[in-house]
C-alpha cells in the first residue's frame, strides 16, 4: 500500500479516521570536497549549483521515505500537513529534516 | 639519469609555475566575474521568463497557488506532495560588493538580483514538475529559504553565499 502524504490538513476525498501522532525523518549531508571546488568555481559567475541542488534533493527525498517508514511502523496510511526543516550543523553539513502528522484515512 | 641537482632544480621550477598559476588565476577569475557575471544572469533570467510565458499560455493562467481548497477543480481523485528546489549563490563580483556594502549598512542590491532568481526560477520549476507529472493544480505551496553549507568554523560563515529555496505543496488531480 502506498503512503499517501500532503501539506494540507487532509487527503482530498479521504476521512481522517485516527490520529497517530508525528512522523518525523531526518538525514545529514555532508558536501564532497571535489563538488564543494566545482561549485566555488561554478559560483565566479554566480548562479544555480547544480551540485548542491542535486545533493540536497537526494537527501530531501530521503528524509521524507524515512518519515513515511516512521509513519508506516506506526500503522498509519498517510502523512498530512508535511513540512521541511533545514539546518546547517557542522562545517559544511546539512540537516534535512521533513515531519508530518501520521493518520489513518478512510475513502469517503 | 638525472643528477640529484636536477631533480631539485626541476622541483622548484615547478613550484613556481605552480605559483604563478594559482596567483594568476584567482585574479582573473574576479575580473572574469566582473565582466561577465551580470551578462549571465541576464541569460538566465531570460531564459526563465520566456519558461514563464511558455507555461502561462500552456495553462491559461497560473496553475499553482497558496490557498489549501482547490480553485477550478471539482473532484479530487489523487493528491501527492510535489517539491522542487534549487541552490544559487551570488557571483565573486556581487559576494564583493556585497562584503563592501554591508560595511555601510543598507540595500545590498547585487544579492537582490541572485535572490529574485532564486525564488521565481524555484517556483517556475514547481509548476513544469506539476504539468510533467500531470497534476492540474498544485495548491497550498509554501517558499522556504535556508543557508546550507555553512563554514562554522573559524568564525567565516557561508563564505559562498549559498542559499537554497524549497518550494512544495499539494498536487491534485
Amino acid at each position: 500500500m502506498e503512503m499517501m502524504t500532503s501539506n494540507i490538513e487532509t487527503i482530498p476525498g479521504f476521512t481522517i479516521t485516527k490520529s497517530l501522532g508525528i512522523a518525523t525523518g531526518s538525514t545529514v549531508r555532508a558536501k564532497h570536497i571535489g563538488k564543494d571546488i566545482l561549485a566555488g568555481l561554478k559560483n565566479i559567475v554566480g548562479g544555480e549549483l547544480k551540485a548542491y541542488t542535486e545533493l540536497l534533493m537526494e537527501a530531501r527525498t530521503e528524509a521524507i521515505g524515512r518519515m513515511m517508514m516512521d509513519a508506516g511502523q506506526r500503522g498509519a496510511n498517510a502523512v498530512v500537513n508535511v513540512r521541511f526543516a533545514t539546518s546547517s550543523v557542522a562545517g559544511g553539513a546539512a540537516e534535512l529534516f521533513a515531519y508530518g502528522t501520521a493518520v489513518i484515512v478512510t475513502e469517503g | 639519469m638525472f643528477e640529484s641537482g636536477d631533480v631539485g632544480e626541476i622541483l622548484v621550477y615547478s613550484l613556481i609555475l605552480i605559483g604563478i598559476a594559482f596567483g594568476a588565476f584567482f585574479p582573473l577569475a574576479f575580473i572574469y566575474s566582473m565582466l561577465f557575471g551580470g551578462l549571465h544572469q541576464s541569460k538566465m533570467f531570460k531564459r526563465l521568463l520566456a519558461r514563464e510565458r511558455h507555461v502561462a499560455t500552456l495553462v491559461g493562467g497560473d496553475n499553482i497557488h497558496t490557498l489549501s481548497t482547490p480553485i477550478s477543480l471539482d473532484k479530487i481523485t489523487q493528491s501527492s506532495l510535489v517539491m522542487t528546489n534549487i541552490t544559487v549563490g551570488p557571483s565573486w563580483w556581487q559576494l564583493f560588493l556585497g562584503g563592501i556594502k554591508s560595511i555601510f549598512g543598507g540595500n545590498i542590491q547585487s544579492f537582490d538580483k541572485i535572490l529574485a532568481y532564486g525564488r521565481s526560477e524555484v517556483v517556475q520549476r514547481l509548476r513544469e514538475q506539476a504539468i510533467g507529472e500531470g497534476w492540474d493544480e498544485v495548491i497550498n505551496v509554501r517558499v522556504e529559504t535556508a543557508m546550507v553549507m555553512n563554514k562554522i568554523k573559524g568564525g567565516q560563515q557561508n563564505k559562498l553565499g549559498t542559499l537554497e529555496f524549497v518550494a512544495y505543496g499539494t498536487g491534485i488531480r
